[in-house]
Formats: C-alpha cells, structure tokens, sequence
C-alpha cells in the first residue's frame, strides 16, 4: 500500500513538476562539478551558443554523437559556443573513462542517479541521447539537434 | 535410527531443492538502443521483486537485481520488456543452487516452480550457477527452433506443462520454464 502511495505520488510528480523544457524555454538553471571538481553554472555560459548534451557511457549512440561534437567544438569554441555535457553514468570510473576514450574537451559534468538524477527529472530526460541547443541568452532553441544542424546554426549565427 | 532421521532429512532437503536467484541479465532488441531507453527501466522497476536495474556496457545488456527472498516472476520481465516496446533477446539467470541433480529433457523444480533443462549433460548443481531462459520469446526465433528440437515433449512449444506431465502430478496449465546452462 505504501509502496502504491509513493509511486502515485512519483508519477504526479513527475508529470507535473517536470515536463522536458520546450523550444522557446528558458533554460532551467545547472550547477554541477566537472571532472576537475569544479562547479559549473550553465547561466554563466550566456553569451555563448550551448548544447546541453545528456549522454552516458553505455548509450552507443551518444558515443557516435562524442565523437561528432569534437571537430564542431573546435572550430566554433573560440568564437562562442560551449558543450555542458552531463553525463548519467552511475560509475564515476566509466564515466571517466568515456570521457577520455571520446576525447572529450568541453564542458563535463555529472549526476549520480541515473535516470532519476535531479538533473535528468528536472530536464524531463526520458531517453539518450538527448541534447538542447541554447542561444546566447539561454533560450532553448532546438532540442535533439544533429551535428550538422548545430553547425548550421553556429556557422550563421556566429559569424 | 538416527540414520534412518538423516536420510529422511536428506531426502527432505532433495525434493525441495533450494536456489535462490539473486540477479538477472537481460538483453532486450528493438529497432533502437534498448539501453538508452528510460522506457525499459521505468517498466521493470514496478515489478514488486526488483531492487533495481542498471546498464552494462561490456555486455549491452541490463543488470536486475532481485529483491532477496522475493518471488521471481520470469513471464513478467518478459512482459515489461515488451510493454516497453521492446523484445527479450536473452535472459540469463544468476542463482545459487544447493545439490539440484538436472539431465537433459528433464524436469527440474526451483522454488516450486519447474524447470525442463535442454542441452545439458546430466550433472549437479551447486552453488552459484547461471541458468539461460530459452522459452519462446525470451530469444530470437531460430535460436529457439533450435532448441526446441532437442526434446520430444510439447511443453517446449508452449511453454505449459499440457498433458506430458501428468505423472508428475502437473496440471496442464502449470508454466514450465525451459533452461539450459
């Protein structure tokens, strides 16, 4: 019975405290550690284009969409666009790992909790890869963009 | 006398032979990642006798670990999967066995549940062994022609005890599970 409570009571919640943000959103606010250990806030990024990138070690595709990322990051980094990468692995060593496999040069953060992260319930994460395209004032402007649709805007935007 | 009390016992303990499954792994198919899924977690987390449920890598498979002491439902992993809209590729389960004698194209009971063992040599189980479902559904379907030709019985097409178990006092609908090791 208790246990019936509760999940009536996680389904409500879930459904009305996090719905996935949409385009035309702001941003809801992050503030996690990087590798380093270091806090990162995602409203300091402002000013910069940003993908907000959920990903995990163990999801094949978001490995794929690592390795995309990479060249794009570098041509585009110095003129204003920056990845916070948010990864869900439950094993910081995995995630590390992946981390340095993938090459991984930007932003790096992550959450313990897997799916059930406060950050993953907060941004309504249902599935990986999932990915948020921000304009410099933190505006949601694309969700679950391609590398090449994340070029587009930046190579227009950033000129 | 006292011999005759252990050979009671020891019989005793030889019927109901013990095994607890402790963890299971589950490889799901679809026509997308199964693991990048929340679909497939939230479906199996609601089963009363998982703990819980996490990704592994190396294998592309989901790690279940069962409640301890909890009855294990195996056609309810299957029917969350698929819920999910996904299909069980293979389900391997993690038990530990306490003197359980199995042969081939035969029967076997765990936990009052039975188990038809295929491809296996005739042998005893002890300790921690690892069991693979090879029912309908719980693999691809030429892996399961496969085995399914290695006995006679017609339990292995449905999956039910139907009437070649009758002296071993199953009804027909009693749900056998086919393993092998």
């Amino acid at each position: 019975m208790k246990q019936t409570v509760l999940s009536v009571l996680l389904a409500l919640s879930v459904t009305i405290g996090y719905a996935q943000p949409k385009i035309g959103d702001m941003a809801p606010e992050i503030r996690l550690k990087n590798l380093a250990g270091k806090e990162i806030t995602l409203s300091d990024l402002k000013g910069s284009y940003v993908l907000v990138d959920f990903w995990a070690s163990w999801c094949a595709p978001c490995r794929k969409s690592n390795k995309q990322l990479g060249p794009i990051y570098d041509l585009y980094k110095k003129k204003g666009f920056e990845i916070y990468g948010i990864s869900l692995d439950e094993e910081e060593a995995a995630w590390k790992k992946a981390v340095s496999a993938d090459k991984i040069n930007w932003v790096q953060t992550r959450e313990a909790g897997g799916w059930y992260a406060p950050v993953a319930l907060a941004w309504g994460i249902e599935q990986l890869p999932t990915s948020f395209l921000l304009d410099k004032t933190g505006r949601i402007i694309s969700i679950d963009p391609s590398a090449g649709e994340v070029e587009l805007v930046l190579r227009q935007g950033l000129k | 006398m006292k011999q005759v009390l252990i050979a009671c016992l020891l019989a005793l303990f030889g019927l109901n032979a013990n095994a607890q499954f402790s963890k299971a792994s589950l490889q799901a198919s679809g026509l997308t990642c199964a693991l990048c899924t929340k679909a497939i977690n939230n479906s199996l987390e609601q089963l009363a006798f998982i703990k819980s449920v996490k990704p592994d890598i190396k294998t592309s498979s989901f790690l279940i670990e069962f409640k301890e002491g909890a009855e294990i439902d195996i056609d309810a992993l299957r029917k969350g999967v698929e819920d999910a809209g996904f299909s069980v590729a293979k389900l391997q389960l993690t038990g530990n066995f306490d003197q359980l004698a199995v042969a081939q194209d035969e029967h076997a009971t765990i936990n009052g549940k039975t188990f038809h063992f295929l491809s296996v040599k005739k042998q005893t189980l002890s300790g921690e062994q690892v069991l693979t479902i090879v029912d309908k559904n719980f693999i691809p379907a030429k892996e399961f022609k496969k085995y399914s030709k290695s006995s006679s019985m017609s339990c292995v097409q449905t999956g039910k005890a139907g009437d070649c178990c009758q002296k071993e006092g199953l009804s027909a609908d009693s749900r056998i599970y086919h393993v092998t090791i």
